[in-house]
């Protein structure tokens, strides 16, 4: 962004209306998405390139520029970047962009969840949640697959299919006027957002722009409602919409009865390949990576709604100093939290607790026999003599279980964390160990880390 | 069910198996830990085992300190050292819970041990003795050495980076940038990162370096995932090991699939057939001959039927593992 007026905004792409942070980035893209030969791949640097390409190499002529929305497929502009633009499309969006800001503004008010989605625009390489092909190569950051190949406002990816019955009357129509949604996806989710969360307003807000530069395009967004008025949820915004409407828009409440078509689907399917976690987790998803990209340590607040188990070890984290018996005891015995899985369309093959697989496995009652119990002795296996006496087999156990005397009931891990306490200082009375460390030792002599040495000698009947 | 280039281990462990790993120097040993309690070494070429001890509990890890002694840890809480060439055991210490992995870093010549206690645990291998206990925010999913630095996986998405010289305070505190469960996290060999797989068929590729224009290249990808009748099936990535000469990676999940991937092309580059379970396990061998793949259920979907858990061993060739010539 060196140059003066003439950009002044981000840099985006005439092409598709994305936007971007940067210029190399937008370049980038442009190579990915529009200038890539769909016969052998190979990426040209402008639209006369690759028409000039195919012809050449593969006699094939091309007409329009891949991935671009109607109306911006000419393949004879030469655009690299934001160079070439023609002048009255830059004023364009200009304007968008100003309408945009101004409802954002009005936005900010309204809407406070989610800003963040995991479908972090073209500038983050961080993740690409396409949803195609998993079994494919992925693909390279450059290239969102779930999101350019649809031109337009069928082109908002998960949350927007609904928008499309009731959106594309309207597109051919207006080109411009589905910039208002597409254009950097960040803006658009803000919208799609605030179509779920609340946003009456919102919706408003996309149609806007294009209201004042395009008003010869009002009467053809009527053919455009009949469609969403029969939507569940509709009628009842629109109404609230036509009240509202003058106010906001001073529009004819036409533009109105289009716009909540989306809302009430959109909330489901938002994301729905995208990780269909995404859905349930829009707050935290983001927060995933923009705190990566800035201060990591902040980050442990984030994934609040959907894993309060996360939340309430972060709270337990900072009282946490060194491994004490109370902290792993508390872990324990409080509830997991549960994964909040998926959609129709997906399955998370895990089971709902959000604990590790090895964890759930050694709950179960095989895993959990002979398992150290508090103040037992650790048993080697025969070779470490002494203890082979002690420690009886299998069958013994049950006879442990109730010799033991602090014998806290079958934990998670064998009840070995319940019987911390049993073995620090003052517990095993005749050798109040002090560090609940293991001191070194040779192996060979059986020495118990709580130092019951010599009740390991003594007899097995102990424990 | 396997060609040529791969066959199944004789005397598997009788129940799941939780890790595999290559002697540091020869393909010829594998060492194998499991649910049944026992950690066995086998001779892979002669297709045969060569040496099992025990412990109490289900063992969870295993490394290789050095071609002749071997650590394990597991349900049992204990850490023990066995000597392979004479069979001698050595209970080196506990935790106050699960040990999950035992890894050594051999640049500074420590094992290091992560535990559901919420602690990381060093030991001189030398003496054997305890060398320090780390708290960590939460317990501990996964630990990876990388040069002179650990790399911890937690519960709760969390990890950490300690400089294994100065473990006074943690360098790096980090989060996942998946937004599931953290499975296994394994770092680059050229130090520059770590690849982090998370219960959600997701992989992420990751960058040590702070600073914003490294941050940048940090990228994630699904995988793992299988379509069937308009479901998406989507498997936790259990496993990741790197092949040593070609910087690339191989992934198993629960899906009982094995991937290739060039992290720098971000290609894959190469699937294995279907094995009969999930994967739990990978292990390259050092030079890059030989995968190991534990085939072995991992209770996704609970105590059932399931088929049996074995090892497998496969000639890798270079057609499946070096990275192609890199696009545009």
């Amino acid at each position: 962004m060196g140059r003066k007026k003439k950009k002044q905004l981000k840099p985006w792409c005439w092409y598709c209306n994305r936007d971007f942070d940067d210029e190399k980035i937008l370049i980038q893209h442009q190579k990915a998405k529009h200038f890539k030969c769909h016969i052998c791949h190979k990426k040209l640097y402008t639209g006369p390139g690759l028409a000039i390409h195919c012809m050449q190499v593969h006699k094939e002529t091309i007409d329009a520029v891949p991935n671009a929305i109607p109306g911006r497929t000419d393949i004879e502009l030469e655009i690299y970047g934001m160079e070439g633009i023609p002048e009255k499309d830059m004023d364009e969006r200009r304007r968008l962009l100003e309408q945009k800001t101004q409802e954002s503004q009005k936005k900010k008010q309204q809407d406070d969840s989610d800003e963040y989605d995991d479908d972090d625009s073209a500038a983050s390489t961080s993740f690409q949640p396409q949803p195609v092909q998993p079994q494919q190569g992925y693909i390279p950051p450059m290239a969102q697959p779930g999101l350019p190949p649809v031109p337009g406002a069928p082109g908002m990816p998960p949350g927007i299919p609904p928008l499309m019955p009731g959106v594309p009357p309207l597109m051919p129509g207006m080109p411009p006027v589905m910039p208002g949604m597409p254009p950097g996806l960040h803006h658009q989710r803000k919208y799609t957002q605030s179509f779920c969360g609340e946003n009456i307003m919102m919706p408003m807000g996309g149609m806007m722009p294009p209201g004042p530069g395009i008003p010869p395009l009002m009467p053809g967004m009527p053919p455009g409602m009949p469609p969403p008025v029969p939507r569940p949820g509709i009628p009842p915004m629109t109404q609230a919409q036509a009240v509202s409407a003058p106010g906001i828009l001073n529009r004819p409440p036409a533009p109105t009865a289009t716009v909540p078509a989306p809302q009430p689907p959109v909330t489901k399917p938002l994301f729905p390949s995208a990780g269909q976690a995404q859905a349930a987790v829009q707050g935290p998803v983001g927060t995933d990576f923009k705190p990566l990209n800035s201060t990591p340590a902040t980050s442990t607040e984030p994934p609040k709604p959907t894993f309060p188990a996360y939340t309430q070890s972060t709270a337990s984290t900072t009282s946490t100093t060194n491994s004490t018996a109370a902290k792993p005891a508390a872990s324990i015995t409080s509830k997991p939290a549960t994964l909040t899985t998926t959609s129709a369309t997906s399955k998370l093959i895990h089971p709902d607790e959000d604990i590790s697989l090895e964890e759930r496995r050694a709950q179960l009652p095989k895993y959990q026999r002979n398992l150290p119990r508090p103040g037992q002795a650790p048993i080697g296996n025969p070779p470490v003599g002494p203890i082979g006496g002690m420690m009886p087999p299998q069958p013994g156990i049950p006879q442990q279980q109730g010799m033991r005397p602090p014998m806290p009931p079958h934990g998670q891990y064998g009840g070995h964390h319940q019987g911390m306490p049993g073995y620090l200082p003052g517990a095993m009375p005749p050798y109040g160990q002090g560090p609940p460390m293991v001191p070194p030792y040779q192996g060979g002599p059986p020495r118990p880390p709580m130092g019951m040495r010599p009740p390991v000698m003594s007899q097995g009947g102990r424990y | 069910m396997t060609g040529s280039n791969e066959f199944k281990l004789n005397q598997p462990p009788e129940d799941g198996i939780s890790s595999v790993k290559f002697s540091p120097n020869t393909s010829q040993f594998l060492l194998v830990s499991s649910w049944d309690t026992s950690v066995r070494l086998y001779d892979v070429p002669a297709n045969s085992m060569r040496l099992k001890y025990q412990h109490t509990g289900a063992v969870l890890d295993c490394a290789f300190y050095d071609p002749t002694h071997a650590w394990s840890g597991g349900l049992d809480h204990q850490l023990k050292m066995h000597d392979l060439n004479t069979d001698q055991e050595n209970l080196v210490g506990t935790h106050d819970a699960p040990i999950r992995c035992v890894e050594y870093c051999p640049e500074v010549n420590v094992m290091a041990t992560g535990s559901w206690d919420q602690t990381v645990k060093l030991w001189d291998p030398r003496t054997p003795c305890n060398a320090g206990t780390f708290s960590q925010p939460e317990k501990v999913y996964t630990l990876s050495v990388s040069g002179d630095r650990l790399i911890v996986g937690t519960a709760g998405r969390r990890v950490l980076v300690w400089d294994l010289r100065n473990m006074g305070y943690v360098q790096q505190r980090r989060e996942s940038s998946l937004k599931y469960q953290t499975r296994c996290i394994r770092a680059f060999l050229n130090k520059q990162g770590y690849v982090l797989s998370s219960i959600e068929g997701r992989v992420a590729v990751e960058y040590l370096d702070p600073s914003p224009e490294v941050q940048k290249k940090k990228y994630a990808f699904k995988c793992h995932r299988l379509k069937e009748n308009n479901i998406e099936q989507i498997y936790p990535v259990n496993a990741i090991s790197f092949h040593n000469i070609h910087n690339t990676f191989a992934t198993g999940g629960s899906d009982g699939f094995v991937n290739i991937w060039d992290p720098f092309n971000k290609k894959r580059l190469c699937q294995f057939h279907r094995y009969p379970t999930s994967i739990a396990s990978l292990a390259f061998s050092n030079d890059g001959t030989t995968l190991a793949i534990a085939s072995s259920y991992m209770y996704e979907m609970d105590d059932t039927e399931h088929p049996e858990d074995g090892i497998f061993i496969r000639q890798v060739t270079d057609a499946e593992t070096k990275p192609k010539s890199p696009c545009t």
